[in-house]
């Protein structure tokens, strides 16, 4: 495997300096935080010549160097400037990896340009290369100074070349053969930035090092490149001034031993526990024994062993470049109708969900994009109430949306896009109930939502309130079943009641006490509201019946009734809805059942498709946010059926709202 | 063997006095042969109702993969069934479905009755057509129990072909799940494996005379219509009992008044 590690130095102040051109050359520093809490991120050359360092707070940085120019981290520059750096890679090889912060890896293998360079020879005085770890064992080969005359030579190597400012003090690695420490032999540097140093892949490496440096300079971003076969080592070479660096294959311990133990970045404990055994450079660790290494540092210390020796086993991750699942077509004559051009989209949705199946995706928003005769565009979008990749679902929601609001024109082409997601997945229990498969669930909702209107599906909600007819509907997302099957609890044993949905008007023929009178309830004299329960206990119910028309029909004699049972709400509230005025302005008491309403509005919410407009309430829940008073009768027929009716106090009118069933 | 075979070894072995099943063909032995009858009946996992009365009639519950019909006229505990099926089978943990015709759910009376709201899924269609379509829906789903409830009146129902209800059933079957269909009247044809009705309902109300009247339950006669595992015809009493109610129906059930239905079988 062969890499190359582009790291940008600086990257906030590089993604900065990037946007803001007319900087370069100034004292900037990029702070992070607000005020005079804000601290440091990066500094420019000229602000860290006079000795402004990350970290410091501004104030701090300000007192060394008034002039000096500070500017907020950018995150979308910084997001900019990544972008652009991993579009010159993607010019190079197809497989990237995004490692952040101004870091990217380039996969080499099979690059054009190492594929027709000779094989790389190793030079005679080079030690025998073997695994990664037996450089410990080796007896390390004659020292290799860099040579000067070739450093000079590279046009890229001067570091002062990628430094708009930008070059940071910490990146500045000592000689590698001056920082090996005393005791240690001195290990070979990294091998030459010129051509001098020979022939072959090296030399092949090299030159693609500065191509590839050539093109980031060309985005506008100083940068740093080093080849090796390994992640770590690519970039230990590229943090190093001189670029590009090339590490040999199988060399990497050689490269690491003589650099300071920093440039692993151990964990804190370890680098002092190190420190107080005196190991001072990567060399000096890797030849300690792994095994007491990892008896005293533990796992963490092995695993910083093995980096030390070279051993890097983590594989590039190339990122996925985003899926673009579009299908659609241009038609050669307009279509003016729904049916042929739905003949169509079915076939295109079917391509579209075969390679939405292909890669396991599920589609989870559906744009359409339809193209106008003569000219003109109409796009809308569907979000699904979860991902699928059912091709009749997707096509019934867009018949619906179609149907719903026609493009207005002939529509001479179209594309449909799917965004994709995950489809949801769920672990069957063993012993328990079977849970239900999202993908299915998800499909068969939004079949019924197309079928019958996302309102009418749904998870029943209870709502606070006193009538009967209030419900609220609510996603439906069932909790994941028991892992254990367990027995159902007793049955409670209760009489239900079927409310009906709106109360139906009734004609009543009532009886008042003292046999008075015996007349309809609509030609009657509508009561007092305010008159007293007592007097409708007097009346007698002796028949009911409600409109020809109307269903279900009601109508008997009345053998046996019970009631009234008064129900009224808000009795705190005066005429105007506001609470009395008797009680303190922070604790007056609001309606309850407005909430009915609002759940319904947020149910759907959730299940309907994006593009539809939000369902406005019905206007018989406009009426129940209006306090309802009531008396209610339960009265048994003389057909056998047992009704819950009850008499609207504000008007009088006579409604059956439930059967008991 | 051949049938005849069969008959004359077991005449003969009946002539030597071995024991002989009642109605079997052969016995002892190690014989093979026995009537198709006598075939031992495949288990079948159901779904317990509580309401023993119609447990009893359906030897154990609603079964997975079966359909079941409930035809009741109004006021005669059928919604009282369908609330006490959804009740016991959330109480497990198992998704369900309602398909209500009607609306006539009240979430807060399900949730008297025990019904676990967030593992029903409510759906209202507008006609019977729509009810249909959309049970078939579920159960295509998994919900291991649909039940639709097709209200008091239904709309549409007479322009359903007969092969909608054979097709329900039959996915029913496929997917293992239990279908209960509830109607005011026969609905489903020769499609429903069990037809069980409920009849002869009779409110029960306290006090008499000129004293007010106070509605206590309801009692009403479960009779097996049709089943194609058992002998039809037998009928239970079950007796429901309004949540408001202030007293028990009778010192027999005592203060436990959740368990309140009695059952009694007649043959």
């Amino acid at each position: 495997m062969r890499l190359a590690c582009i790291t940008v130095p600086l990257f906030p102040l590089a993604a900065r300096l990037r946007s803001e051109p007319d900087l370069k050359g100034e004292a900037v520093v990029i702070v992070e935080g607000n005020g005079n809490a804000a601290r440091v991120v990066a500094a420019s050359r000229r602000a860290r010549e006079k000795g402004v360092r990350a970290g410091m707070t501004l104030p701090q940085a300000r007192a060394l160097l008034p002039g000096l120019t500070a500017r907020g981290r950018d995150r979308e520059s910084e997001r900019a400037a990544q972008e652009a750096l991993l579009e010159v890679a993607d010019g190079f090889s197809p497989r990237v990896e995004d490692a952040g912060e101004g870091v990217v890896y380039i996969d080499l293998v099979g690059t054009p340009g190492l594929a027709v360079a000779p094989a790389y020879s190793r030079p005679a005085d080079a030690p025998a290369s073997g695994s990664a770890g037996c450089g410990l064992d080796r007896t390390p080969g004659p020292s290799r100074a860099p040579a000067p005359a070739a450093r000079g030579s590279s046009p890229l190597g001067d570091s002062s070349r990628c430094d708009q400012g930008t070059e940071g003090s910490g990146d500045r690695i000592p000689d590698p053969v001056r920082a090996v420490g005393a005791g240690l032999a001195p290990a070979p540097p990294p091998l030459p930035m010129g051509e001098g140093r020979g022939e072959g892949k090296t030399s092949a490496e090299v030159r693609l090092g500065r191509d590839i440096l050539s093109a980031v300079e060309k985005a506008g971003l100083p940068a740093r490149i080093g080849l090796a076969a390994s992640k770590l080592a690519a970039r230990v070479a590229a943090n190093l001034p001189d670029s590009p660096s090339v590490v040999p294959d199988g060399e990497e311990a050689e490269f690491l031993a003589p650099l300071p133990l920093e440039r692993l970045a151990p964990e804190i404990e370890i680098a002092e526990i190190l420190e107080r055994w005196g190991i001072r450079s990567i060399g000096e660790l890797a030849r300690l024994p792994e095994g007491e290494v990892a008896s005293r540092l533990g796992e963490l210390g092995r695993e910083l062993h093995a980096t030390a020796r070279g051993i890097d086993p983590r594989p590039l991750a190339p990122r996925v470049p985003p899926l673009v699942l579009t299908e659609g077509m241009d038609l050669e004559w307009p279509l003016a109708t729904l049916e042929p051009f739905l003949f169509l989209g079915h076939a295109a949705l079917e391509r579209l969900v075969a390679r939405l199946e292909a890669q396991a995706l599920a589609c989870t928003r559906l744009e359409i994009v339809l193209k106008l005769d003569p000219d003109g565009c109409d796009a809308r979008a569907i979000r699904l109430p979860a991902p699928t990749r059912d091709a009749k679902t997707l096509l019934t929601l867009v018949r619906l949306e179609l149907e719903a609001h026609p493009p207005g024109a002939p529509v001479a082409g179209f594309a449909f896009t799917a965004e994709p997601d995950q489809p949801r997945r769920a672990q069957l229990a063993l012993f328990g109930p079977a849970a239900l498969s999202p993908d299915r669930l998800a499909t068969t909702i939004a079949r019924l939502a197309a079928l019958l209107g996302a309102d009418r599906v749904g998870s029943p909600q209870a709502v606070d309130g006193h009538r009967p007819e209030r419900f609220a509907l609510a996603r439906y997302a069932p909790p994941p079943p028991p892992d254990l099957a367990h027995p159902p609890k007793a049955g409670r044993g209760l009489l239900a009641v079927r409310v009906l949905r709106p109360p139906l008007p009734l004609d009543v023929i009532v009886e008042e006490s003292g046999d008075r009178a015996i007349q309809p309830s609509s030609d009657r004299e509508i009561p007092n509201p305010q008159s007293p329960v007592t007097k409708l206990s007097s009346l007698r119910l002796l028949s009911l019946k409600t409109a020809p028309d109307a269903t279900p029909a009601i109508s008997g004699s009345v053998k046996v009734s019970s009631g009234p049972w008064s129900m009224e709400e808000g009795w705190w509230l005066d005429g105007s809805g506001r609470g009395a005025s008797s009680l303190p302005e922070g604790r007056r008491l609001a309606p309850r059942e407005p909430k009915r309403s609002e759940g319904i509005r947020f149910a759907v919410e959730a299940l309907r498709p994006s593009c539809e407009p939000l369902a406005q309430p019905d206007p018989e829940q406009a009426k129940a946010t209006v306090p309802a008073a009531r008396d209610y009768w339960d009265v048994e027929l003389s057909d056998g059926g047992l009704y819950r009716i009850y008499r609207d106090r504000k008007d009088g009118a006579w409604f059956a709202d439930g059967i008991y069933d | 063997m051949s049938a005849a075979q069969a008959l004359a070894l077991e005449q003969f072995l009946a002539g030597r006095g071995f024991v002989r099943k009642p109605g079997g063909l052969l016995s002892g032995l190690g014989a093979k042969i026995s009537r198709a009858s006598e075939l031992p009946a495949a288990s079948r996992e159901t779904f317990a109702t509580t309401v023993p009365g119609l447990d009893g009639l359906l030897a154990g519950g609603l079964p997975r993969g079966g359909c079941i019909e409930l035809t009741a006229r109004r006021s005669s505990g059928r919604f009282a069934v369908v609330l006490a099926a959804l009740a016991a089978a959330t109480s497990a943990g198992e998704a369900t479905a309602l398909v209500d015709l009607g609306d006539h759910l009240d979430p807060h009376e399900a949730q008297k009755a025990g019904v676990d709201l967030v593992r029903l899924l409510w759906v209202r269609p507008r006609h019977a057509k729509q009810a249909v379509a959309a049970a078939e829906m579920l159960l295509s789903a998994g919900f291991p129990l649909v039940v639709a409830d097709f209200g008091l009146a239904p709309r549409g129902v007479r322009y359903l072909p007969d092969a909608a209800w054979v097709r329900l059933a039959r996915a029913a079957e496929t997917w293992g799940s239990a279908l209960l269909i509830a109607a005011p009247w026969r609905l489903s044809g020769v499609a429903a494996q069990t037809v069980v009705t409920a009849s002869r309902a009779c409110p029960l109300w306290q006090g008499s005379g000129r004293a007010p009247r106070l509605l206590t339950g309801l009692s009403s006669r479960l009779t097996l219509e049709k089943d194609t595992r058992a002998r039809s015809g037998l009928t239970e009493s079950f007796t429901l009992r309004a949540s408001e109610a202030l007293v028990p129906l009778s010192p027999l059930h005592g203060d436990h008044a959740a368990i309140t239905l009695r059952s009694r079988r007649v043959p």
